[in-house]
């Protein structure tokens, strides 16, 4: 590694004040600490001594996507197959590498477009703005091609992650100062602004085209509104829990959202409260739901143990909601938070027949909502303490 | 031209723009701007609304008892409005279906009560009329500059006709179904007032 | 939402109680006077504009003008020496001499009170093809356009129902002889544009035309999921992503046709045919 580190000094000066591509140190800047740790510290106090840096944090993240990003590609490639060829009834008959590299040819062109185009974007703002480039947006190139279905084409791939870098991110100055989650809002641009090609059930296995006869590519989110409960019947609950069932690439899976959650909540990246609360929110909301409901097989009367393994919910949950930027900082006000979001996603889900899946809409709503929610609990709290020393 | 004159005329383009600066009108702007056809007729009605009520409020200004101009202001603008609507309604009923309501609600157009109340009540007609002109100028161009893009992205039309052939025609282009939703126009105004800002600084609010 | 309203200043003790309701009175005069002038004087007008729109949309949908372009005033009275228009008691489909088909608007009538019958009231099938198309309530006499001219003979019905977002209104052209479907469209609703929107969509409104109209005694076409055709002689394919609002106009058309729409009028004129 030594003639790594000698060479990126030599042309350090180059980029800095000076030098002859100064205009270009964000880029050395990304390279050199996407390498090695900097030898920065914080100059003004106070100091928290702590190993931990956002490029720590940034790659937890990213290390806790792999279960999920592996399964999509196994995902995508044997839903593709299985459109193909209705008499596969299970992830048992296909061979697992070449489902894997099929998946992986849908993924590979999402995934290399969302870095080229949100990369360049954030370079862009990055020189112009004179800041470093984030570390922020590895995580961000690689959920956001997991939160789309396969049959997006490029160009519109391109389009939503320059809006969600644009719109979601830099206007408001960057990472760190972003309201709303930018890959959330790259796939809320595309899915107004392209609605029949983010919804529907011809849009969540690869190529429909080829669709052998009798398969109809509907999500358990679409069957359920279509057929009420009665839909449970024909589905089995593990499949959901396993995720060999057709939707966006990666959110498929639960079991993977937990392998994942368990990597951020151990390591302390991501907030176990944020992530318990949506689930309660959601089986608090379901329940009430199905109380209501007029008949037994309305889809007013999905369970809860169905609303928590389809859609977006737990992908969301893990790895969306708990985004520690765009969420709430304090902890009443994280319960707060995941709450409303579980709550809002089965109220979209369940009462809105235009969408039959709430969870980017409810993220996006509460990410709006966040900071209005920490102000309220950091004001009860100052006036709570104000009563205990008499000062009301 | 004077100084003076020149900053009536002016300002209210970009600097003191009532949309981008002062943030009114913004209702319809969000609600009418989805074809350019349909702004440039709201731009039209506007505008004499706007001009109009100006100039006739300025004439009265010293006959106006102070305890009701607000009221006053009202009745003449509310009968402006109406005057606008039916007559729109009578030579360009295409048009008047699609703005509905919309033309009625100038009455409530924050620009207008505005311009009547904070300048009208306070200069000549002449000057007034001209305050007018210019701030509904300043409207139309953010109106017609929204309605450009959403008719532009959202259908691959301006003025209905097709300009980026659509799929669904045969063409190539695939429309834009956020720019057809009002929330769009909230989008492309927040963008002309990124490039205002950009174009200069001395819009910007102090930290 | 006003920013800041800078006071005129002038002292409102400038001017006497009496200077101030006298300035009120002729304010309101002049007002009113304007208004109502200009009212009236624009209404026959605005009455014309109003049925010259509701008569290009019947061309439109009766095919006997094609394209975008609208025909100019003079070209829509010379088609509509041939058409003829006339209000028809919905239950029993005799014609109702003395009101004006022009003027007479069902849906405004329906929702009047006393104008109209509950939904409730309607038997069984069309009670739940109502429901399912959120209409509350059901005129009790509808307009019908007969058009004469010779090789484009039909019937222009106009229909209407509630979709995902709002109420769809338009019109449905029949020919009884042949019994297949001429054509529809809408005219009015708001619909999410690119999805529900697209019943607007010459390509989709394209499929209904030779559509099968009755089955026996039962209205025969009707809208399926998008996919989900499986005798393309009566059903009409979806729109994708807007099951919804499809499913409502297959709903809305089937109601129309049936009992409690202009089922007995039409039957009324197949009887008189044969």
């Amino acid at each position: 590694m030594k003639p790594l580190r000698r060479l990126l000094d030599r042309i350090a000066p180059q980029f800095e004040e000076g030098g002859k591509w100064k205009k270009a140190y964000p880029l050395w800047e990304a390279l050199d600490s996407f390498l090695y740790t900097p030898g920065i510290r914080t100059s003004s106090g106070p100091h928290i001594r702590d190993g931990n840096d956002m490029k720590r944090t940034m790659v937890t993240v990213v290390v806790a996507l792999i279960p999920c990003t592996l399964f999509a590609w196994f995902n995508t490639g044997f839903q593709e197959m299985q459109a193909l060829d209705p008499s596969i009834a299970g992830p048992a008959q296909v061979d697992w590498i070449a489902a894997i590299l099929k998946g992986l040819g849908v993924f590979l062109p999402l995934y290399i477009v969302t870095v080229a185009v949100g990369g360049a974007l954030e370079t862009l703002f990055a020189v112009v703005r004179k800041h470093e480039i984030n570390e922020g947006f590895l995580v961000t190139s690689l959920l956001f091609p997991l939160i789309l279905p396969p049959t997006l084409p490029l160009w519109q791939v391109g389009l939503g992650i320059a809006f969600g870098v644009v719109l979601g991110k830099e206007v408001f100055g960057g990472t760190g100062m972003n309201i709303l989650n930018p890959a959330l809002t790259g796939r809320i641009f595309l899915y107004f602004a392209y609605p029949a090609r983010m919804s529907g059930d011809g849009v969540w296995t690869a190529s429909p085209e080829s669709w052998a006869d009798g398969y109809s590519g509907a999500t358990p989110l679409a069957r359920f509104y279509s057929e009420g409960s009665a839909s449970l019947e024909t589905l089995d609950w593990w499949d959901s829990f396993w995720g060999f069932i057709p939707g966006s690439l990666g959110e498929t899976c639960v079991a993977a959202c937990l392998l994942g959650a368990a990597i951020l909540v151990f390591t302390k990246v991501g907030s176990w409260r944020i992530m318990l609360s949506c689930v309660l929110g959601l089986v608090g909301t379901t329940l009430l739901f199905n109380a209501l409901a007029p008949d037994p097989g309305h889809y007013l009367a999905i369970p809860w143990e169905w609303q928590l393994v389809t859609g977006g919910f737990a992908f969301g949950a893990v790895f969306m909601a708990t985004d520690p930027v765009s969420a709430a900082q304090t902890r009443t006000g994280m319960w707060i938070y995941g709450a409303l979001i579980g709550a809002l996603t089965v109220m979209v889900r369940v009462l809105n027949p235009a969408y039959p899946e709430g969870m980017m809409l409810a993220i996006i709503f509460m990410n709006i909502f966040a900071p209005v929610i920490d102000h309220y609990v950091v004001r009860a709290n100052i006036r709570r303490r104000e009563r205990r020393l008499g000062l009301q | 031209m004077k100084r003076a004159t020149r900053e009536l005329l002016l300002d209210p383009l970009h600097l003191q723009n009532p949309i981008t600066l002062q943030v009114l009108g913004i209702c319809s702007a969000l609600a009418i701007t989805n074809k350019l056809e349909t702004s440039l007729v709201m731009c039209g009605a506007l505008t004499f609304v706007l001009v109009c009520s100006n100039t006739i409020i300025s004439c009265l200004r010293n006959l106006i008892p102070g305890s009701i101009r607000i009221i006053t202001q009202l009745a003449i603008i509310a009968t402006l409005v109406i005057i606008a609507d039916q007559i729109l309604l009578a030579f360009f009923y295409d048009l008047a279906k699609e703005l509905t309501v919309f033309v009625g609600l100038i009455i409530t157009n924050c620009i207008v009560m505005g311009r009547a109340e904070a300048f009208a009540m306070a200069n000549p007609p002449g000057r007034s009329a001209l305050d007018g002109l210019s701030n509904a100028m300043g409207y139309n161009l953010i109106l017609v500059g929204v309605g450009f893009f959403r008719e532009l992205l959202g259908a691959g039309k301006l003025l209905g006709f097709s300009v980026l052939k659509t799929v669904s025609e045969g063409g190539w282009y695939e429309p834009n179904g956020l720019m057809v939703l009002a929330p769009a126009a909230f989008l492309i105004i927040g963008l002309f007032i990124w490039v205002q800002r950009w174009l200069s600084p001395e819009m910007n609010e102090e930290s | 939402m006003c920013g800041q309203i800078s006071v005129a200043g002038r002292d409102a003790l400038d001017f006497s109680n009496r200077y101030i309701l006298g300035f009120s009175l002729a304010l309101c005069l002049v007002c009113s006077t304007a208004v109502s002038a200009l009212a009236v004087g624009l209404k026959e007008r605005q009455e014309a504009n109003r049925v010259l729109d509701m008569k290009v949309n019947i061309l439109k949908v009766a095919r006997l003008v094609e394209g975008e372009n609208a025909p100019t005033a003079e070209e829509v009275e010379a088609f509509f020496k041939d058409i003829e228009a006339s209000v028809v008691d919905r239950e029993s489909g005799a014609t109702l001499d003395g009101i004006d088909p022009w003027t007479f608007a069902p849906l405004k009538e329906a929702r009047k009170p006393g104008g109209g019958v509950d939904a409730s009231e309607l038997p069984e099938i069309s009670r739940t093809l109502a429901k399912r198309i959120a209409l509350k309530r059901i005129p009790r006499a509808l307009v019908v356009y007969r058009v004469n001219k010779p090789g484009k003979e039909c019937l222009v019905l106009p229909i209407w129902g509630n979709g995902l977002w709002s109420l769809l209104e338009g019109f449905l052209a029949v020919n009884l002889d042949e019994n297949r479907v001429v054509g529809i469209t809408f005219f009015a609703h708001k619909e999410t544009a690119g999805l529900g929107g697209e019943v607007d969509n010459p390509t989709w409104k394209a499929q209904w035309p030779g559509k099968t109209l009755f089955d026996g005694d039962s209205p025969a076409v009707t809208v399926v999921k998008k996919g989900a055709v499986r005798d393309s002689g009566h059903q009409v394919d979806g729109i994708a992503g807007a099951t919804i609002t499809s499913l409502a106009v297959g709903n809305a058309v089937q109601l129309w046709l049936g009992d409690s729409g202009y089922g007995p009028f039409l039957d009324i004129l197949q009887e008189e045919s044969r």
